[in-house]
């Protein structure tokens, strides 16, 4: 902890202080939040939706080893190939080597949270092969070498004027900084690179295991050229990103719009079973199909954890959490922020020390649990992680000695009365209206933020005694 | 890479059972329905698509489709233009559309005949003006057309050039996605692309600023040809 603590820190600070970040991070998820309550409302007993979905995704996840092979076969009876990848680094090897095999030189891509999992871009491009992020948000980030900060919106954090300045040098000339004309700028950058792009990356929101198809879902359409434009498509996937048929797909995908922006159904949804037919005149004719574990079998034989998996990567549960609201996706620090990124990223990475802090990135609310469309416990989760990282270990020192001293206070009864005498008599210098307000260390981590009520100088336990010496404890009939 | 055997194996243990051998009982769950009568579900998938940013209009005659699409596209002169490439189409439109076309004097360039090889037709679609194709449903709930793959047909088509009409029958509206999800499942094969297209392309990445068009067609319009019954009937007298 000692390592990262700092950063976390630093991080932290860096988001509290940014007024832009704060309030853009509200208008996006309060835009995106109400958009939902109203999309959810129209459909009619959203709550009869979101146990569907459940049911629907812990099916999926019980039986995850058959509807994963199922769907590889299916995947290969189509001509399509399949790659499984253990670790990221497999997941990128299997990606550079089908680049290589290829000759690639550009590579166009639509969003994949996979990719940004696996940290694909920087390999790629020290291969020499130039990656197109072709979704506006990741474009604009990927230009001004930045990492998504929301799921669904990943530049939000930016203002217009910064988005201007980082496509000018692109341009070559001043640009305004109005949304119509940055957007028109983006598609005329654009279109020469779908174009000319060997190679289509792209992610998957579900994957259909009885037909070996893969969903895509997008507003933009960038998903539809990336698999449309290129002679080899390449789709990543975690392995648990699976739906049995197309039956269970269509609830999935009227709750993945709904949850996500509030739409009823996203712009372009895309349901591919490729390679393309051998005389259609477009799509590619090349599919490979990248499947990553990155731990995820582990989440799985953790019957705690397990319901973690049936995430549809919505991001309803970041535009209903008060912390995030206030701190943004980067001040996580992780690939995946928010609610359910604090959820994950721990057992996915593996790595108490690193990501041990996220699961104390919430206030216990429950509001991302009640958001969730496939009803993830997540503030429940995130309680069992905090008392997963003490079981192992990871607590700071400081937090250790406050509950060793708790414990000796509390099973020593005479210096329990005995500190909380000196207490009572010598706090009168942190005392204000009553209200401890500061303090010598570790209690000024507290009170810089907050109060606590000072101690009584009559504790609970004189009280208690006194009462029971005079006879006037009420007992539990007596009618008072 | 792993091979297949161990990566299943590994779940299965995980899950603390070995694989089974047949198909899982499926899920069972219930949602609510959305059902409306057909004049009704035309006229929801028309006002949905129309909220959108869509233009939209039912026509009833090959009159009607023509004044239809001189209103809307007539600014564009395709009848003057000597470029082949400014309309580019599906091999086969509805009869109504061919025909409204040929009477224009709109020449169309079939994208899957118009050059031999696939970079050729996509440069083709990116240069052209217009992309008009058919669709083979509607879904009412969220005015979407949906379009499956062939080899007559072409994804781009509807992708690249700025503007994508779809001339669709009436009849091929259906309330939901899941009744259009459980037509495709009782077909031998998917299509190797099935796209449902909600209104124009739109984002929201700057400033949560809604934007049209940064990357698919920037209009989209949808003529939608009357073949419910009783007009039938009515044409027939």
């Amino acid at each position: 902890m000692s390592t990262y603590k700092p950063i976390v820190e630093k991080r932290v600070d860096n988001a509290l202080t940014n007024d832009f970040l704060r309030k853009a991070t509200r208008r996006a998820t309060d835009r995106l939040r109400h958009n939902k309550y109203n999309a959810a409302d129209e459909l009619g007993d959203w709550e009869k939706w979101r146990l569907a979905g459940d049911t629907i995704r812990s099916h999926v996840i019980a039986n995850l080893d058959y509807y994963l092979k199922q769907l590889i076969t299916q995947v290969e009876k189509n001509g399509g190939h399949v790659h499984l990848a253990q670790t990221p680094s497999e997941a990128v090897d299997i990606v550079s080597k089908i680049a290589r095999d290829h000759g690639a030189k550009t590579i166009i891509k639509s969003k994949s949270m996979v990719s940004e999992e696996i940290h694909l871009n920087k390999v790629l491009e020290k291969d020499g092969i130039s990656v197109v992020e072709t979704d506006l948000g990741e474009y604009i980030l990927q230009v001004a070498g930045e990492v998504p900060s929301h799921i669904i919106v990943p530049a939000m954090h930016k203002t217009r004027q910064q988005v201007a300045e980082i496509f000018e040098p692109l341009a070559g000339h001043p640009l305004s900084s109005d949304t119509p004309t940055l957007t028109k700028f983006v598609r005329q950058q654009m279109r020469q690179k779908f174009l000319q792009g060997d190679i289509g990356i792209t992610g998957c929101n579900f994957a259909v295991a009885e037909t070996g198809s893969i969903t895509m879902v997008t507003n933009e359409g960038n998903g539809r050229m990336v698999s449309t434009l290129p002679r080899v498509q390449i789709t990543l996937m975690g392995m648990e990103r699976i739906v049995p048929s197309f039956r269970e797909l269509s609830v999935l995908l009227n709750l993945l719009g709904r949850s996500a922006t509030g739409q009823r159904l996203s712009s372009y949804t895309t349901i591919l079973t490729p390679p393309k037919q051998s005389t259609d005149a477009d799509g590619p004719e090349e599919f490979h199909l990248v499947i990553l574990d990155h731990n995820r079998s582990e989440i799985l034989g953790d019957p705690t954890f397990r319901q973690s998996l049936k995430c549809i990567r919505c991001g309803a549960c970041f535009n209903v959490c008060p912390v995030y609201r206030q701190i943004g996706g980067h001040a996580y620090g992780s690939v995946y922020a928010g609610p359910i990124g604090s959820v994950i990223t721990p057992l996915l990475e593996n790595d108490w020390e690193k990501w041990g802090h996220l699961p104390y990135f919430s206030s216990l609310c429950g509001a991302c649990t009640e958001a969730c469309p496939v009803r993830i416990p997540l503030h429940d989760l995130l309680v069992k992680l905090r008392a997963r990282k003490t079981m192992t270990g990871h607590t700071p020192q400081i937090e250790k000695r406050i509950f060793q001293a708790y414990r000796y206070m509390f099973t020593h009864e005479k210096t329990l009365r005995q500190a909380l005498r000196l207490g009572a008599r010598f706090q009168f210098p942190f005392v204000q209206h009553d209200r401890i307000v500061s303090g010598p260390p570790p209690l000024s981590n507290w009170t810089k933020s907050k109060t606590l009520p000072k101690v009584a100088s009559k504790s609970f336990m004189y009280l208690w005694a006194e009462a029971k010496h005079k006879g006037t404890i009420p007992t539990p009939n007596s009618k008072e | 890479m792993t091979n297949t055997n161990d990566f299943i194996s590994l779940l299965a243990s995980k899950l603390g059972r070995s694989t089974p051998q047949s198909a899982p009982e499926p899920a069972a769950f219930d949602v609510p329905s959305f059902q409306v009568s057909s004049q009704e579900r035309v006229r929801t998938f028309l006002d949905n698509w129309q909220a959108l940013g869509g233009k939209g209009a039912i026509v009833k005659s090959p009159d009607e489709a023509i004044q239809c699409l001189q209103e809307w596209f007539g600014d564009l002169s395709f009848a003057q233009t000597t470029n082949q490439g400014t309309i580019v189409s599906w091999n086969l439109l509805p009869a109504f559309a061919e025909s409204a076309f040929t009477t224009l004097n709109w020449p169309l360039a079939r994208y899957s005949q118009a050059a031999p090889s696939p970079q050729d037709r996509h440069q083709l679609a990116a240069q052209a003006e217009l992309g008009v194709t058919g669709a083979d449903w509607g879904v009412a709930l969220s005015g979407t057309i949906v379009t499956s793959s062939n080899p007559q047909r072409g994804r781009a088509v509807s992708l690249l050039p700025p503007r994508h009409l779809t001339v669709m029958e009436t009849s091929k509206i259906r309330n939901t996605i899941a009744e259009i999800l459980s037509e495709v499942s009782a077909l031998e094969n998917p299509p190797a692309a099935l796209e449902f297209i909600t209104g124009p392309s739109r984002t929201s990445d700057i400033e949560m600023d809604l934007s049209i068009g940064v990357h698919g067609p920037i209009e989209v319009y949808v003529l939608l040809i009357d073949d419910s019954e009783d007009t039938a009937s009515n044409s027939s007298d």
